[in-house]
């Protein structure tokens, strides 16, 4: 997955670049950690097994192991939720892009910010309870933002993902570090932004890199100790795969096949350098103790011709067993993908209809090219895939040196944003990007860690783009409604029993929905663009929504550095 | 120009030839001759280093030694160096200053194209909001024009050939936009 940049397109967005206001990323060097006592009990893993259940708190990133983003509380109502107001806005000392999805752990708060900041907070008051800065080291290599998107709790521990590629756990009352493991060579193009989903006493984590010719991987790490138990390489050594010419939706995607097989003879088995980034959580199924992730695109992003075959398993749905990491089975979207169009949204576990409507256990996936596709969880076989939410065009033209024209451009359909089920209505909501691109390609050899775009996606200035926030009902593949949005989306989405959807724009709107029809009965100007994931909770009987307003690196929307939570009266 | 150059790589060869520097102000005292004694290069074409990111900067030196990136002055220097020096002299850069070359802003219709081309391949992605850089990416706002000019142009052939993916990006953006990027970077 890598960034591209938005068309100068809306000047309330864009002036923002402009201006001489003050350089906030300085700030995260010269902060130094608060310590802190935050009155919290340890969480167990009965808690988290039954977060689904569980309207108090939001115990992990997407809500509980199945990801479903769906809240069951349902105190805020399409009713009452007009009334929403501001409860509190916390500022924290970075202001640079917001990916974080706080979770909350029975009246503490935990939020991250890019650079790899962690902050406790009164999830009632806002009040800064602990936080923790990040001492980066020199050494950081990322390409899509200098993002956090958040942690998990186990015991009284927190769990972290560093930008300079450590696991740390740290005392989940007082922010200090218990321990740190490097996970990986940043100099090599390793970096973490994801944050870690931590089960059974494990602490599950890939890493980013696809853009830098890193061969990625899942793996679990003892959450006692940060030793390692297992490695996942999501790029096998034998990763010339089916050669499959035609991709999840059967259509054909112009592979030289012939040209890939001379390349095998000559260079061999591309693997070691082939990318394969992990961008998001898995999700657990606790009853058969799998874990189900998608995995991202090949490096080079745009030139296949240094890398023959399938390229296992990148763009590819990946299931393996959770306490072992043996691989059980997977599914490939795109073979041999030239248009970084990858696999990037979380999974979520639900249960869904087979060919035959019988309902059997699924598992969802929204990608990048603005498909939902779903799968039977059993073998990761692809059952249906949704109507298309975004426009396609010309796929799947090859990129040329002038640049070829192709919708979606390469940020999706659905980027890494979460999606969110209500599994009483049997559907999924997706926020979506439109912005048209043309692919280019150039071919350069390994450069040692650095950017390895293999050419480059180009926004298309004159051509209008926008997003969209698209409900589809993933037992029939049709899409049910659809809210369109001035500006590209990017962030996340929370659906909740009170039959509602929240979500936000880059133009800092944060607004409600109603989730049957898309109807919106709620809004607030948030200043900064809203690209987070919203979270929900419950204290001294009041529900409150809270949810990061501080901009997109990736997008380029305008930074902030709010944490910004609502209740009713 | 050519011959202040010269004078400055010659005046550096000599000072690393002579002298094995053992503190870090010995150390960095060779880079003076070039990058100015207050940070200000001696030459346009020379990029600023007071206030450069670490973690560029020592990608730069290692570079250099390798041979990843080509300069007859800087690559002798370089290959003297081990890695913990690198990280040091980077680390002492970083934690200067950036100097105000005081280069103009860009006129609004100019800056108003860069950004729109900058966007268009995703610039701040990477050296962030305002071009301020971070990590192993560089600063480039204020940096020297004529070094941004230059870098640009030689990232265009490749001649700058230890990061592929920037070469790629700038062929893809067109000279005209690359022109209107430089006078907005160098006056940011």
């Amino acid at each position: 997955m890598y960034v591209k940049g938005l068309a100068a397109f809306a000047a309330a967005v864009g002036v923002g670049l402009l201006s001489g206001a003050a350089i906030a990323q300085e700030v995260k060097q010269e902060k130094q950690s608060v310590l802190g006592n935050a009155n919290v009990p340890p969480v167990t893993q009965e808690q988290l097994n039954a977060a689904d259940k569980n309207a108090k708190d939001f115990l992990l990133t997407n809500g509980n192991y199945a990801q479903t983003r769906f809240y069951p509380g349902k105190q805020i109502s399409r009713d009452n939720v007009k009334n929403l107001h501001v409860a509190w806005i916390f500022q924290t000392d970075v202001r640079e892009s917001l990916e974080t999805s706080p979770i909350v752990v029975d009246g503490v708060m935990y939020v991250t910010t890019s650079f790899s900041h962690v902050y406790a907070l009164d999830a009632k008051t806002g009040q800064q309870l602990w936080h923790y800065a990040h001492k980066m080291g020199p050494i950081t290599v990322y390409c899509c933002g200098p993002n956090n998107r958040g942690v998990q709790v186990l015991g009284d521990r927190v769990y972290l993902a560093t930008l300079d590629s450590k696991l740390m756990a740290l005392n989940a009352k007082t922010g200090e570090v218990v321990w740190t493991t490097n996970i990986a060579d940043p100099e090599l193009g390793y970096s973490e932004t994801m944050a870690p989903t931590v089960v059974k006493d494990k602490v599950l984590i890939g890493t980013n890199g696809g853009e830098y010719g890193i061969r990625g991987f899942v793996r679990a790490y003892d959450a006692k100790t940060g030793k390692q138990l297992w490695n996942f390489d999501t790029i096998p050594e034998n990763s010339v795969g089916v050669w499959a010419t035609k991709d999840a939706t059967g259509r054909d995607m112009h592979r030289n096949i012939q040209a890939e097989k001379d390349m095998l003879a000559k260079i061999g088995d591309p693997y070691a350098k082939l990318g394969g980034g992990v961008w998001q959580n898995p999700s657990v199924d606790l009853a058969t103790n799998r874990i189900y992730f998608v995995v991202g695109n090949p490096s080079p992003d745009l030139d296949g011709s240094n890398r023959p075959g399938d390229n296992l398993y990148t763009n590819s749905l990946v299931s393996l067993d959770l306490d072992t990491g043996k691989y059980v089975c997977h599914f490939q979207y795109i073979a041999h993908d030239v248009w970084d169009l990858d696999a990037v949204s979380p999974t979520v576990l639900v249960n869904v209809k087979d060919k035959d409507g019988k309902t059997i256990p699924g598992v969802i996936h929204a990608g990048k090219t603005g498909h939902i596709y779903v799968h039977d969880r059993k073998d990761c076989s692809l059952i249906r895939f949704s109507e298309a939410m975004v426009p396609q065009e010309n796929m799947w033209v090859l990129p040329t040196k002038e640049g070829a024209r192709m919708l979606p451009g390469a940020n999706g359909g659905v980027e890494w944003s979460p999606i969110a089920t209500d599994p009483g209505q049997e559907l999924a909501y997706a926020i979506n990007l439109h912005q048209p691109m043309t692919y280019h390609v150039e071919s350069s050899a390994y450069p040692n860690g650095k950017l390895w775009l293999g050419g480059a996606f180009k926004v298309i200035p004159s051509e209008k783009q926008s997003g969209n926030i698209t409900a589809v009902n993933y037992n029939t593949g049709k899409i049910k409604w659809q809210v369109k949005t001035p500006e590209p989306m990017i962030g996340g989405i929370l659906a909740t029993a009170g039959g509602l959807v929240f979500t936000g724009e880059g133009n800092g709107k944060f607004a409600a929905y109603n989730s049957s029809n898309g109807k919106e009965l709620w809004s607030f100007r948030a200043g900064a663009g809203v690209n987070a994931p919203p979270s929900s909770y419950m204290i001294g009987g009041k529900q409150y929504v809270v949810v990061g307003a501080g901009g997109n690196t990736q997008i380029d929307y305008k930074r902030g550095n709010n944490i910004i939570a609502f209740t009713l009266d | 120009m050519f011959g202040k150059l010269m004078m400055c790589g010659a005046a550096l060869l000599l000072m690393v030839a002579e002298a094995r520097a053992e503190t870090i102000e010995e150390k960095v005292q060779a880079c003076t001759g070039c990058h100015g004694e207050d940070g200000k290069p001696v030459d346009k074409t020379i990029p600023t280093i007071w206030g450069q990111q670490a973690g560029y900067l020592y990608i730069q030196l290692r570079d250099f030694k390798r041979g990843d990136r080509k300069s007859e002055i800087m690559q002798p220097i370089a290959t003297q160096f081990e890695r913990d020096d690198m990280l040091a002299i980077a680390e002492y850069f970083s934690k200067k200053p950036w100097p105000d070359l005081g280069q103009p802003r860009a006129p609004k219709d100019v800056a108003e194209k860069a950004v729109s081309a900058s966007r268009s391949v995703g610039c701040p992605a990477c050296h962030l909001d305002r071009f301020q850089g971070d990590g192993t990416v560089p600063r480039l706002a204020g940096m020297g024009r004529d070094y941004l000019a230059k870098t640009i142009a030689d990232f265009r052939t490749r001649a700058r050939g230890n990061n592929p993916g920037m070469s790629d990006l700038m062929l893809a953006t067109s000279p005209d936009d690359l022109a209107a990027l430089v006078d907005y970077l160098a006056g940011l």
